[in-house]
């Protein structure tokens, strides 16, 4: 019995070292590393001193996360965070432990409404006919709109406030494969209805990229309003399947007048494949999308042009659930003349990125550059300005109707 | 020496650091190809090297602390023929060689081009077979600048110019020889980008001695080539340096 008190408190004393460490380190990899050496101004000594008590204080892994999340929320950009460990585990494990199994639903919150925007085929949901254009009002009996609100209240007027709305919704549906979750929604006759939603694996292939946690990757082609190519994929990652796919995708279409890449909710991933997918459109040397500024050297995101180049016109669909190199792709882009965007303006979350496992076990994501678009604008908190601002409305949704998808079809026909 | 800088393709973002150590002013300064001829005899004799017609090597590639790991084969012959196949986990397959006139590269994520100007140069130095014995015409100068503390070791330090692109510096071990690191510009599509390599753990395979740990720095981030095996004059298939249709129709657009 004293012997496993005693080694209990080993264990105890282990992980509060392992913590403290990882708080060093996640000090010192920003100190070394962080892009402006000003750190705009924040004393970056001044902020070790005042919360190293803090993680000696700690005694949960809960605890530690919250300290080190303070320490980088100090610095007030995206791409900083603090990864639990165990999303590193095995997937299967994973979704037992923490549950990442989808309801089949994307969602995005409209008028301070969360409405469904896609049901995906096959899913439990699709199979009890939920329909896009859907309220949901409740999960497991719990209502959204508070939730809702004051996430947006704590968000004002942040341009990451859509992405953080929606995801908030996302992650109350999601839960462990296998298992149900209650919703309660509006239709659109005003009824209330309630479905039982068998949560499932969400649709494509589990990609693993280093120590971003493992995540399914889907892709999707087809054609749109007659001969116009339309692309969408949730992810910029595994990168040896999308590649080919985005150029067949491509090739299959080089006599389409236009194509479309459809790039709401997907919030980036390998920065690289942005420029590969941009070769296919762009055929002269030396186009850059953007500049990537780090402490040593400036980076340019240079353009390396494929052959068949695609001639025809180019548009890309984006929303406040677009981020980072979906930012990157599009605004780049859209400064290179090669695109015009449609839909609503982006997160502004931008900044490139690399994740470290800490000597505790979890991961952690820091920005390693600020990033600067061809046309010398910082995405970081601003975001990609539509050309053509779009709003995906309810009543649109209820009639089966995609308002961003029809207008950037218009504007390809045009072309005619 | 060899396995000095291009083995990883564009996703290297690789470094500087230059962590500059303790100069000696007044110390009297070998020339610089003495420096160059001791690394020669140091890791085996123009002798062994001479013997080496081709050469075929593998090992792992490491971005250190960031999980991304992967393969690499690469194969060389005379004059200075290569090619490169870094295989990396999520990522894919990323190649890059030269039949000695075009300098390529080519991956699953961006596809095929065809390097020019110092970037071009760079990799036809960098497949010069038995590099160490030609650096007199690989480089139109070099010249001991002084004596910097490498890992606690002094080392020499010497500024090679080539005749295309820019100096580079390597640092020798004054006890040992070893090259042991260097810091350069690399030419890149996306700039010029600072870069320390540092060489460890030399062996010999049946030939001259080879660095087993190359690490390099490069904006802020680092990775590690560790190399199992080297082979030399093994048999390579005659097409192995042709450049791949794809470069290939770059060549002739």
């Amino acid at each position: 019995m004293c012997a496993f008190i005693a080694c209990a408190q080993d264990e105890t004393t282990e992980q509060k070292r392992l913590n403290q460490e990882s708080f060093e380190f996640v000090w010192s990899t920003i100190r070394d590393q962080y892009w402006d050496p000003t750190f705009g101004g924040l004393n970056w000594n001044a902020v070790h001193d005042e919360l190293r008590p803090a993680i000696e204080r700690a005694s949960t892994m809960g605890q530690a996360r919250q300290v080190m999340r303070q320490m980088i929320d100090r610095l007030g950009k995206s791409h900083f965070g603090i990864i639990p460990a165990d999303v590193y585990g095995d997937l299967d494990e994973r979704n037992e432990a923490s549950g990442t199994a989808t309801a089949g639903l994307d969602v995005r919150v409209l008028d301070g409404k969360a409405i469904v925007t896609s049901v995906d085929d096959g899913s439990s949901a699709a199979k009890q006919d939920v329909h896009t254009g859907w309220e949901i009002l409740r999960v497991d009996g719990v209502p959204i709109a508070p939730a809702l609100h004051r996430i947006a209240e704590l968000d004002g007027n942040s341009t990451m406030r859509e992405l953080h709305l929606s995801r908030a919704v996302l992650a109350k549906l999601s839960g462990a494969a296998g298992t149900v979750v209650r919703v309660e929604f509006l239709d659109g006759a005003g009824r209330g209805v309630t479905k039982q939603i068998e949560r499932s694996e969400p649709p494509g292939a589990l990609a693993r990229f280093g120590y971003l946690p493992p995540a399914h990757v889907w892709f999707r082609s087809r054609r749109a309003g007659g001969n116009i190519g339309y692309i969408a994929f949730n992810l910029f990652l595994d990168p040896a399947r999308l590649m080919p796919e985005f150029g067949e995708a491509l090739r299959s279409c080089a006599a389409c007048p236009g194509v479309i890449i459809d790039l709401r909710g997907n919030p980036g991933g390998l920065g690289i494949m942005a420029l590969g997918m941009a070769g296919w459109f762009i055929d002269k040397p030396d186009q850059r999308l953007g500049t990537m500024h780090t402490r040593q050297a400036p980076l340019k995101f240079t353009v390396n042009p494929r052959l068949p180049t695609y001639t025809g016109r180019v548009a890309f669909l984006v929303d406040g659930c677009s981020a980072s190199t979906s930012e990157i792709f599009a605004g780049g882009m859209k400064d290179l003349g090669r695109g015009r965007i449609f839909g609503t303006r982006t997160a502004g979350a931008a900044l490139p990125s690399a994740i470290d496992r800490l000597p505790n076990g979890d991961g952690f994501q820091h920005a390693l550059a600020d990033y600067v678009s061809e046309g010398g604008r910082p995405l970081e908190g601003v975001g990609v300005i539509p050309d053509v601002e779009v709003k995906l409305t309810r009543q649109a949704l209820l009639a089966g109707r995609d308002p961003v998808i029809d207008t950037a079809i218009e504007w390809i026909q045009k072309r005619k | 020496m060899h396995l000095r800088r291009q083995f990883l393709p564009t996703l290297v973002l690789a470094a500087l650091s230059g962590s500059p150590g303790l100069a000696a002013p007044d110390e009297s300064l070998p020339k610089a190809e003495e420096i160059l001829d001791k690394f020669v005899e140091a890791t085996g004799g123009k002798a062994a090297y001479e013997k080496v017609r081709n050469e075929k090597w593998t090992g792992t590639f490491e971005y250190l602390g960031k999980g991304v790991k992967g393969k690499v084969t690469s194969y060389r012959a005379e004059p200075n023929k290569s090619v490169t196949i870094v295989e990396l986990e999520g990522v894919g397959t990323m190649q890059d060689g030269t039949d000695g006139t075009t300098a390529w590269q080519s991956s699953s994520v961006q596809g095929p081009r065809v390097k020019q100007g110092d970037e071009r140069a760079m990799s036809l130095r960098e497949a010069t077979l038995r590099a160490p014995l030609y650096w007199r015409k690989l480089y139109k100068h070099a010249e001991t600048v002084g004596v910097e503390t490498v890992d606690g070791q002094a080392c020499y330090k010497v500024v090679l110019t080539p005749e295309e692109g820019k100096p580079e510096t390597q640092y020798f071990d004054k006890k040992s020889s070893l090259m042991v690191k260097m810091t350069m510009s690399m030419a890149s599509p996306m700039g010029e980008i600072p870069v320390e390599t540092v060489f460890s753990d030399y062996q010999a395979d049946a030939g001259p001695l080879q660095p087993r740990k190359v690490q390099q720095k490069a904006l802020g981030q680092e990775c590690l080539f560790t190399l199992e095996h080297v082979e030399y004059n093994v048999d390579i298939p005659s097409d192995r340096f042709d450049l791949p249709a794809d470069v290939k129709a770059l060549t002739t657009k």
